[in-house]
Parts: C-alpha cells; structure tokens; sequence
C-alpha cells in the first residue's frame, strides 16, 4: 500500500511502440533544407495529445522517439480490453456504447478521429467504465502518412476506407462502434476464422446489401435469432452506425441524442452538479508517470523484456552496396513491422518507493494565505544536494510537486509562496506554470492571444522563415514541423501585438525556452515571452536599438571592471570590447549560446533577478574563460568565442548569484531600463565619465548602515577639506598628490594598503568632480584593486542628503 | 501537402445599431478548415472593423457552418467512392488486393510469423557468451582455430615456393642445356607438367583448407551451442572444454615458420594524435578524433605474437563488440573490380583466409553475394538515369561496374580490430588530381558516414588522403590541401549526421599513410584541432574571492 499516491491500484501504464516511415534517400523540402525525419514529426504532432483529460479517454503521458524512427507511446492503461469480455448484459452494452459515445464526441470536438476502434481498444475498468485507448495513433501519423503501415482492423473499418487514400472523417468511428456492438450484442465473433482477404470481401460486399446491414451481418453468422431478440430501440441505434452511404450515417454526436441513452443523459447532469464541489487532490496520471520514471521506471526496458523491441544486432542488418546516389541494396532488414501489442506495466516500483510517505503529505496546509507551512523537515536533507540531483531524486520531487501543485492552484495570491519557493528550486514537471507564475503572468491570456492576428502575411515572415529552422533544432520538439509552425505563430503575434518594436534576429531563441515549455499552451508562452521582454529587454528590439545596446555593453564593461579589474585590463588592452561577443549573450539572455537545458537553470534564476542580474551571467561566463583569456591575444579570443566552449552552467548560475548579491542595485542602473522607481534621483554622469562604475547615494548609505566593514572610503579631497569633515574611517587620498601614469598602488603610501588587500569590500571614492573621480577609479582598476565605483555627485550630493555622516576625521 | 480542399463561401449577416440595416459579409473558407475559429472571428472582426457585440453569433455561426460543411466534404468523398465502387468504376479486387498486401507486409497481425533466425540465435548465443566467463575460453579457442588454419596456410605456401624453385631450377638446367640433349618440345612438355602440378598442389591445399575451415565453423558452431546450454543449465562459474583438442596435432610443424609478415612494421615511427572535440552550436556533442600513421592493414592482420599462444587484446574488444551496437568500421579504397583476384581486395582476401570466418559467409561468398547486387545496381541505375536527363550521367550508364563513391560493404569477425569494411570505388587519378567537396569519392564517404550512423557503426578509420600509400608526387601542399578538405566535409557530415536519427561516431580515426614525414604529419595534426574546435578543458581554481570551493 502506498497512502500518499491516493490511488486506485488498477491504474498502469500501457507502451505500445511503431516505426515511423523513414524517407526515400536525398530528399530535400520546399525550403532546400532535408526533410524533417517522419519519427520528429510525429513526435511534435503528438504533444498535443497528452493535453487530452477525459474521464473516458486513456490519457497520454509521453512519447518517446528512439534510433532509427522508432516511436514508443506510453499512456494510462486501465482496466482490460472489452475483447476479453464475454457475455455483457444489454444494460451494460449500454452503458459501455454510451461512454465510448463521450470520448469519442470529445475527441472530435477537438478535431481528432480515432480510426482505430476495435475491442482491444477500448478498456473496460472495474466499476465497469469505458477507456477509449491508442485514439491519438490516426492523429499523430498525420492519418496515416508518416507511417507505412495500415491504421485499423479491417473487420471494423468502413468500407469507403478501403476505397481512398483520403484522411476520414468522423464518422468512420460510428460504423466502427456500430460493429463492435453488433458483435457483442450477438454474443459471438463476426466473420470468425475468416481470412484477412475474404474478411476485406465481405466488408466490402456490404456495400450492395440490400437489406440493413445488421440484419445482413446476422444472417451471415447464423444468429438471427438473437438478432431478432433484440429490442427495436437497439436496432435502430445500430441501423443509425451501420449505414452504408455516410450521409446517412449519424456523427458520434448525434448518435449520443438517440433515445437509448435518455436515462443516462439525465442522471449524468444531476451527478455532474452534485460533483462540481468534491474535486479530490488525487495525483494525476503525468504527475505518477513522471516520478515512476524518476524511480527507475523505464518503458524502453519493459517493451524489450516483452519482446515488442527485438533487438537485432545491427551486424546483421548491414546492408551489401550504397551506390553514390545514396540508393542501398542488399539490405539485411526486417524490422518495421507494426506490432499491436500493448505491455502493461503497473506502477509498482513507484508505490514501493513512495509508500512510507503519509497520506497526509498530499495537502500541504497554506498559512495566512500565502505562506505554506514548510516541509522543511521532510526535505531539508535532500536540499542542500546539487540540483542535478535533486531533479532525479523520486521523494525530493514528490514533495516539491505536491508543494507546487498546492501553490499553483492558488496563484496569483500565492505568488509570494512561489518566488520563495523558487529560490530553491523548480521541478520540471511545473516549470512552465512556474515561469508563467515568476513573470506574473494572469488573466485571460488565452483570449488575448487569441485576438492577435498570426496570420496575415507581414513584411518580417521572411526573416522568420528563414530564422526558424536554425533555431535550437536539436531538440526534438523545436525541429519538428509542430515547433515551427507554432514558433512562427508566436513570433508574429509578438510583432503584431508590439507595433513599436521591430524583429530583430534572436527573437526567435528568446522565444525558443518558453515554447519549449509551454508547447501545448501557446497563450501562455506568448504571455511569458511579452512579460519577459520588457522586463529583461526593454526596448532592445527598437528599429534603432543601438544606444540601448550601448548602454547595455557600457554596463557590461563597467560590470567587468568592478568584480574583475585584471581581466578588465586585459581585455581593454587587446582590444577585446563587449560588442564583439556579447550582443547575442544579451539580445537572446544567452538562449542563442547555451542548449535548452542549460538555458531552463539559467533563466530559473534569471527570473528571480531583476534586469541587471544577465550582466552578471555575462561576467560569470567571463570569469569560466578567465585563464584562457588571460592569455589569449585578440585573435583567439575572437576564435574563443566563435564557437564558445562548453560551460558548468551551475557554476555559471552560481557565480552570478554572488555577485549580484555583492552589486549595489545603482552600480548597474541604466536609463533605459523599463523599472525606474529608484531612479528619481538620478544625476547623469559628467560627459567623457561614462566608463566608470557609479554608485548612489542611497546604495552607499545603506552600506554605510549595514555592513559597514565592508565599505572603503576614499576621499580625493585636499587635505584641509577633508579635515573639516569627512564620512567616518575614510582614507584620504589628496587627487594632487596621485601620479596616475605609475600604475603601483604602493606609490599612494602606507594608508592605501587597505585599497590593495581588498577582498570582499565595495571601494567608494567621494570627490568632487566626475572627472578626476573617473581618472582616479581608473587608475585603481589598473592597479587591480577591486570593486572600485565613485559616489554619484561627489561630496556635494553627499553634504546636501546626509551632512550629519561628515564628521571631522580627528 | 497537396490535400483536396473545397473552397465554401460563408455568408453573415446582422443588423448595424444606427441604420437598422442589415450589413452582410461574404467570406470564402477552405474546407476542411485547419485553423482555430475563435482566431478567425477575431481576424474578421479586425478586417472588417466589425462592432464588437457581434463576436459571439459571428464565432457560432462559423463553428456551426464549418462543421457542417466538414461533415459534408467527407460525406461527399466517401460517397463517391463507394457510388464508384458499386458501379464497378472502382476495382474492388484490386483494392482488397491492395490492402491484402498492405496488411501482409506490415503488420505482425497478418504477416507470416518469422521466427529468430539461426543468425540471431546464434549471434544471441555468442553475444552472451563474450560477456561471461567464457570469454576467455572462447577467445582462445577462435585462436587456436586460427592458428591451425594459418599454419595449413604457410605450410601450403612453402609447398608452393619449394615447387616453384623447383620448377625454376629445372627450366634452368633445361634452358641451358637446349643444344645438349632437351629440344624445345620437350621443354614445352615440361611446362604443361610444371602448370599441371602447380594446379594439382593448388587443388590438394584449396581443398585441404576449406575442408578445416568447413570443419571447424561446424565444430566451433556447435561448441558454442552447446556451451550456452551448459551454462544455462548448470551455472558453471568456468566453461567446459573447448573442442580444440579433437583437432589433428599440426603444431608440430609450427616451428619452421617465422613470422614473414611482421617484417617492415618497425621501418616507420609510429605517429599518432588523439583529441577531443565538441561540435555543434548550442548543444554540444562529444567525439574523439584520432590521427595516426600506418597501414590500413594493421586493422586486420590478427598478430599472432612471439609466442602465438594467446590472442592479442584488440580481439578481445572486437569479439565483445561484435553483436554490440558499437561496431568498428574501416574504410578501404579499392577499385571497381569486386573480385579477389587483384588488387588491394586481393591482399585483403587473403588476411582474411588466415583464419576461419565462424560467424558471416567467408569473404569470397560475401564477394559473390555482392556481384549479384551490382547487377542490380546497374539495372537500377539504367532504370534512374533515365529519368534524369544529365549528359554526364548517362555517359557513364553504359557501365557494368560500379563507378567512383560507390561502397560495396562486407563484414567480417576474424580481423584484428574492424567488424565492417566499406569498400569505396575510387580511381587512379585520385592519388594526384585535385578534388572539390563535391567529387564522387567525398560524397561517397557521406554515404558511408550514414551507412555507419543507420547502423551503429561507431568507430570508423577513414584514409585521410584517400590514397593509401605515399608516393613521390604527393607533395607537401598536396597532403595538406588534401587532408584539409576530408578534415572539412567530415565535420560537416558529423554535424549533419545529428540529425539523422542513428547512432552518433564516438570515434573517428584518421589514417595518413605510412612512411610520411613527421613535419607533414605534425601539419596535418595541428590542422586538426583548428577544423574541429577541440573542447577547452574547465579548469577550476580555488584562487578567486568568488569561486565556490573545488569540487
């Protein structure tokens, strides 16, 4: 028994796997790029199905593509097949056809045909309820077109099947029903022992029956007396699936209006006002799929085990001739046969597992509103392991999802709960609500997304075409025609909906994480993507974006000097600047530079940073480089960059977490960020001084206040003003008395040692002039000394807002 | 896709708010309509500056007719068809015909059951066996194996050079002593005699080897069989006795051969480089790259050492990876001749005869095999070129050979350190000519390349060149101009090969040929790691205020 997974013990998990059909040798697409592989196709259409919840449809958990196209599908598996199931009484044909009507109207209104109806596909549960299972196979292969083998039993295919090639409509799905019926309501196998030719015959002869089909089925299989012991009622509901020419034939939906399903039609209105209150915080079925994956669960191994994945030796397989043009012959291959079979795997290495967790564990109690009494205490061990492992830690994860879930349900008023949460970690089941949650995204964004026009043809679809197919096409889902077609749909809603901004390429990466997360809810990846543009992008996609970016890279080089003066010097002395290589880092938050997963930890933290923390990304990628930097003339530098070497990016997320920490909010304000609350008091800096890192009087007051040991005064002042008063403890460097041409901080004197073994504190100069402020900031950077920035305003801003820190220094 | 639409047109009407008027839109639609109707509305809405109250009829109004129009585009289709069908326009035995076959070929329901072949079981059975303690057993009795069938092997070739000196010396004497005594005829006689014992020494030692070859594949065969079952059985931590000791005692004779093959190994310095390397964008994708000095024959040349009584290691890593989905390729450039009898196939053979082929067809029957698919191949590309009316193309369709960048490919386990060779068609002028990325024998290394990634062949060894010897006109600008543009379209199908859907190259070995000067050698290798971007090892140091402790 496992309390905590509150579930019904017949719930597993059915694969089922199918090779995809490979393309004919050296084909190219329209565009000129190769075709997409048919397996990735299939792998981007079929995201869509696991977004289907139906009490009567088996849900989808995951599809997985493996080598050589194969595709492995896993979904909810529960209960047995009807084919298993003799004998069924009228009341329960009853029940069992109506509850199949219901998934089957709920499929078609979301516009997919199941195609593939027969008794093995269609799962009875204990409490005698209907699963329709394998409904997304028809819709996944793109009806049957990415694939070379048939969909369907012939038995229960309509005949107009057999005569085109054409994609089917609905009503395909109610002849399929009606024959199974049939079969179960004559008790015995239609056409038994037949074989497929003379059972494709006989489909087809039906055709020019003369009488109703049914009763012509009857006959055939020698039970017109139960036939005829059916009620009328029956009869008719059967005659209604089972009519030759579709135009007759009625649509899942009407057939759901027939008067044999009055009764339930009524009682399922009453129970669906009396259900409305008791939602029970059960796991959902993605949520247990997930960490039984986390708990070794494998569906790869479980197919082999039984022996739907044969694994030949590729040896044997090796084909005798490639001829220039790609043609092969003499290949030693059978594999690609489609095998029907499903492996049920019950979920039991998860429940063993999980099952000393309490019940209670599933309902996190949330505090005052928006504080969650912690369960610090259950993970507190699992939360100082890296994050790596604590993403593949089953219990760890079982806890954060509860955690999550709970919070989720009551965003946007737990928004609080979640930023606290989040600064320790998201788990990748709910990251894409979690993001959503972090850029405080709400309301009715899919109507929003909806009123934007995706479709009419602008002057930027060009670009975009040409842009998306080089966009992270190493993800399955990105490259598959799915992931284009919705990244393009996002990127043009995105210009249309800011008629101020232009495309500008990198857009199209910046897109790339949010899509990736949110595949199957456009509404909300748009949403994310026009929350987080303006707060981490503001106005950088300007048709004219270049004194943003100045700015920006201004920063950027500001930033380096402050936490990093050697490199600084080095890079400057090359003559190395920002512009050659961080314009894409910043332009597309580095989702040009890293892969996906890389990019999922970065921006984790990202989000909970405000606009400057990429700049200290930027310098913790830097500060990786460092050694070969060092060393490195302009030339490699630029070959460094050209195609940047592989990156610790938890060390990345790590390193810029503690600088950000250790930068005052002003050192890396910028005029043209879109939060300006701090901003009021803002001088600009004295024109030829823009180089120099700034800091505020209110950022200096408060280290002043708080931590005061790790603050260094200079004062440039001559000797006799900085005598009449000065901030406590400050050095007095008088800037006459500077040699700036010799780079040695030793030549300041004795009182400047402090300057030279800096290690931890912020080195404020107060002055009176940018001018000299920035040539002496200068001349401390090349001196290595770290954390150098000036008071904005000098001593006079200072005397103005705080003259009761001027006190005479004896 | 080109999939039938009908084209509809949708008509709306609702009264203005000021006029009383009715104001009437007429908007044509595909069907079936792929696009979301809430979208549409919207876009009509904005089109047509519609008043806002009326989205929700106008939203309605399209579902309903969309729907109904879908329903009736199907029904309509559907009905043709059958109406066909029932007028016998349509053939319905063809197309039960059709779908018969359809359901045959590809689904398990329906086709033939196949059962695992003798193939599989037995390369089932060998594969568990090498990862059991019976490897070693194993390994020891394929060598024994091969040291009998190497010995019979040597022993002929001494009968055949002893014959020959023999019959030289004779001819010799019989030249020489034309005038006294032997007349032209009789010398002729002597010849046809000397041609008739040369075939019937042949004939005795042909046979005399493929009958030990025959004899022991079946043994071995067998042995391995039984050995499975054994263990299976008993779960014996050792495995029973190899069958060598039913063989007939040969070793006797061993002593009179040295080792003829090892000579000329040690004449060149072994030169080699290993690096590795990432490539790709974004996502990065590890491979090692390796360049190295040698013969392409070292590959397969099992070394029987000194003391010849145990097997090398590289046997070792190619027995345990023979049924694995890590094989090792090696690319030979070869002529278009696929036959044993000349050429670099020839001395490929006879490696290939040292020892007994256990487990594929023997590299003669491969050959054969593979005669048949040329003939194939010819007619395929008579039949393809056809179609494609390139002048050049069809100039080289009167021939029945197979031309420049075709592969031939064979399999083998009794060699050193490769399970699969591509053989490539290449010509003479390649050893001089100056080539282009878009040359034959480059775009035959990317089908190679892809052959390998469909068929998880994970170690290749590619003849950088594309020649296997060094000669006098390979100048220094020559090799480098070479080597570079391989270097260049092989880091480009690697890249392209992400894509493919196989198994990834995890190693990728370069091979110059021997007797290359190091200057050119130590070109070649710093080449290397400019064309592939060799990945920069982290380093961490504990030095800096912010950095987080080592790891």
């Amino acid at each position: 028994m496992c309390p905590a997974l509150l579930e019904d013990d017949e719930r597993c998990l059915g694969g089922t796997t199918f090779f995809a059909r490979s393309h004919p040798v050296e084909l190219c697409g329209s565009n000129g790029l190769p075709l997409t592989p048919n397996s990735i196709t299939i792998y981007g259409r079929s995201q869509f199905l696991k977004t289907i919840e139906h009490s009567n449809l088996s849900t989808y958990l995951d599809i997985i593509r493996s080598k050589h196209e194969r595709i492995v599908v896993v979904a909810e598996y529960s209960g047995e097949p009807l084919s298993n199931r003799n004998n069924l009484s009228l009341e329960t044909v009853k029940k069992i056809l109506y509850q199949c009507l219901l998934g089957l109207c709920h499929i078609n209104k979301l516009g997919l045909v199941h195609r593939h109806l027969s008794p093995d596909n269609i799962l009875i549960t204990k409490d005698e309820n209907v699963k329709l299972y394998n409904y997304g196979l028809y819709y996944m292969t793109d009806s049957g077109r990415n694939v070379s083998f048939p969909i369907g039993y012939p038995k229960y295919l309509a005949p107009e099947v057999f005569l085109g090639n054409n994609p089917n409509g609905v009503k395909v799905d109610s002849w399929s029903l009606g024959m199974i019926i049939a079969e179960c309501l004559l008790k015995q196998n239609i056409w038994s022992g037949v074989k497929l030719a003379q059972c494709l015959r006989k489909v087809l002869s039906l055709i020019n029956s003369e009488t109703t089909i049914f009763e012509r089925i009857a006959r055939e299989n020698n039970c017109l007396k139960t036939y005829e012991a059916l009620p009328e009622v029956v009869k008719d509901f059967i005659d209604s699936c089972l009519q030759i020419y579709p135009s007759k034939r009625k649509t899942p939906e009407e057939l759901l209006q027939h008067t044999l399903f009055e009764e339930f039609l009524k009682k399922d209105l009453v129970s669906k006002e009396q259900k409305i209150y008791n939602s029970v915080t059960a796991r959902k079925m993605d949520e247990l799929y997930y960490l039984w994956q986390l708990a070794g669960g494998d569906i790869t191994m479980e197919l082999k085990k039984q022996g739907l994945i044969r694994s030949r030796p590729p040896i044997l397989s090796v084909p005798n001739l490639v001829v220039l043009l790609g043609q092969i012959f003499g290949r030693r291959d059978m594999a690609g046969l489609l095998d029907l079979r499903v492996v049920k795997v019950p979920l039991d290495t998860l429940r063993q597992r999980l099952c000393h967790i309490p019940f209670t564990a599933n309902y996190p109690r949330l505090m005052n509103g928006t504080h969650i009494q912690a369960q610090d205490n259950l993970t507190r061990a699992a939360s100082q392991l890296p994050l790596i492992i604590r993403e593949r830690d089953t219990e760890y994860q079982f806890y954060r999802i509860v955690l999550y879930e709970r919070l989720l349900q009551g965003y946007p008023i737990t928004r609080d709960a979640i930023i606290r949460e989040a600064h320790k970690d998201i788990p990748p089941l709910v990251r894409g609500r979690v993001w959503a949650a972090l850029l405080n995204v709400s309301g009715d964004i899919e109507r929003r997304y909806q009123m934007i026009d995706k479709e009419t043809p602008t002057h930027t679809d060009r670009q975009i075409e040409v842009d998306i197919p080089r966009c992270h096409q190493y993800s399955e889902l990105l490259s598959s025609g799915a992931g284009h077609q919705r990244l393009q749909r996002l990127l043009k809603a995105w210009v249309r909906d800011n008629p101020n901004y232009v495309y500008w390429q990198g857009l199209d990466s910046l897109t790339a994480p949010f899509l990736f997360l949110n595949f199957d809810n456009e509404a909300r990846a748009f949403a994310c993507i026009s929350a987080f543009i303006p707060k981490y992008l503001h106005k950088f996609f300007l048709k004219d974006n270049s004194a943003v970016i100045q700015e920006y890279l201004g920063k950027f080089s500001q930033t380096i000097a402050f936490h990093d003066p050697q490199l600084a010097n080095h890079l400057k002395s090359i003559n190395f600047v920002p512009e050659l290589f961080a314009i894409p880092w910043f332009l597309t938050m580095f989702s040009h530079v890293f892969p996906l997963h890389k990019i999922l930890h970065l921006w984790d933290k990202l989000l909970l940073g405000d606009s400057s923390f990429p700049l200290l990304v930027g310098l913790a990628i830097l500060r990786q480089l460092r050694d070969s930097l060092l060393t490195s003339g302009f030339n490699e530098c630029i070959l460094l960059f050209s195609d940047l070497p592989e990156i610790d990016i938890e060390l990345c997320v790590k390193d810029s977490m503690a600088m950000y920490y250790k930068t005052p909010a002003s050192i890396t304000y910028r005029s043209h960020q879109l939060d300006q609350s701090k901003a009021t008091n803002w001088i600009d800096p004295e024109p030829g001084t823009e180089k120099m890192p700034r800091i505020s009087i209110k950022d200096f007051m408060n280290l002043l206040q708080n931590s005061k040991q790790n603050v260094i005064v200079v004062d440039l002042r001559n000797n006799i003003q900085f005598e009449r008063g000065a901030v406590l403890g400050s050095i007095n460097i008088p800037f006459t008395s500077v040699q700036l041409s010799h780079t040695d901080i030793m030549s300041l004197g004795p009182h400047a040692e402090p300057l030279a073994n800096n290690r931890d504190s912020i080195v404020v100069i107060i002055g009176q002039h940018d001018q000299n402020n920035a040539l002496f900031t200068e001349f401390l950077i090349s001196c290595r000394v770290l954390r150098v920035c000036s008071l904005e305003g000098g001593i006079y801003a200072l005397r103005s807002t705080a003259p009761h820190i001027l006190v005479p220094p004896r | 896709m080109g999939e039938e639409r009908i084209e509809r047109v949708f008509k709306f009407k609702f009264p203005t708010c000021t006029t009383g008027q009715d104001y009437e839109l007429e908007i044509p639609l595909k069907i079936p309509h792929d696009g979301c109707i809430k979208e549409l509305t919207h876009r009509l809405i904005s089109a047509f500056k519609l008043p806002c109250y009326v989205e929700d009829d106008l939203q309605k109004a399209l579902e309903i007719a969309v729907k109904r129009w879908t329903l009736e585009f199907h029904d309509d289709r559907s009905e043709r068809l059958i109406k066909a069908a029932q007028s016998g326009d349509l053939d319905v035995d063809e197309v039960i015909k059709n779908w018969e076959k359809l359901y045959k070929e590809k689904t398990t329901a329906y086709a033939e059951p196949i059962g695992t072949t003798d193939e599989e079981l037995f390369a089932a059975a060998y594969h568990r066996l090498v990862h059991s303690p019976s490897l070693e057993t194993i390994l020891q009795a394929e060598h024994e194996f091969g040291r009998a069938v190497t010995e019979v092997v040597r022993m002929r070739d001494t009968e055949f050079e002893k014959l020959t000196q023999k019959q030289t010396d004779e001819v010799k004497v019989a030249v020489e002593t034309l005038e006294a005594g032997s007349t032209e005829r009789s010398i002729n006689e002597m010849l046809g005699r000397h041609f008739e014992e040369q075939s019937l020494l042949q004939g005795h030692w042909g046979s005399r080897v493929d009958a030990l070859k025959l004899e022991q594949r079946r043994q071995y065969r067998n042995w391995i069989m039984r050995l499975l079952e054994e263990q299976q059985t008993s779960m014996l931590p050792t495995p029973v006795n190899s069958p060598i000791v039913q063989m007939p005692p040969l070793r006797a004779t061993l002593g009179d051969f040295g080792d003829r093959n090892d000579k000329g190994a040690a004449d060149f310095p072994q030169l080699e480089e290993s690096f590795t390397i990432h490539l790709g964008s974004q996502m990065k994708q590890m491979h090692n790259i390796r360049i190295m000095t040698g013969d392409v024959f070292d590959f397969c040349k099992t070394k029987h050492g000194d003391s010849g009584m145990d097997p090398t290691p590289q046997r070792l890593q190619t027995a345990l990876g023979l049924y694995s989905n890590d094989l090792c390729g090696l690319v030979l450039l070869t002529d278009n001749h696929v036959a044993s009898y000349s050429g670099i196939t020839k001395e490929l053979c006879s490696i290939c005869q040292m020892t007994t082929e256990f487990h594929f067809p023997s590299f003669d029957e491969q050959l054969e095999k593979l005669r048949d698919d040329v003939k194939d191949v010819v007619t395929w590309r008579q039949a393809h070129q056809r179609e494609g009316s390139d002048p050049q193309a069809k100039k080289s369709t009167g021939s029945k050979s197979l031309q420049i960048g075709d592969v031939f490919i064979t399999r083998h386990s009794n060699l050193a350190q490769v399970h699969v060779i591509f053989h490539m068609v290449v010509q003479d002028s390649l050893r001089s000519g100056e080539i282009n990325s878009r040359h034959p024998a480059i775009l035959g290394l990317r089908n190679i390349l892809k052959t390998a990634c469909s068929n998880d062949v994970t170690t290749l060894t590619i003849p950088v060149l594309l020649v296997h010897e060094m000669s006098g006109d390979m100048t220094v600008a020559w090799c480098t101009k070479r080597a570079e543009l391989v270097f260049k379209c092989v880091k480009g199908f690697m890249i392209e090969m992400a894509s493919w859907g196989g198994a990834e190259l995890k190693n990728l070995q370069f091979l110059v040929p021997k007797g290359m000067s190091e200057e050119v050698f130590g070109t070649l290798a710093t080449m290397l790691p400019s064309i592939f971007r060799v990945s920069n090892p982290l380093v961490f140091k504990a030095t800096d205020t912010l950095q987080t402790p080592k790891k």
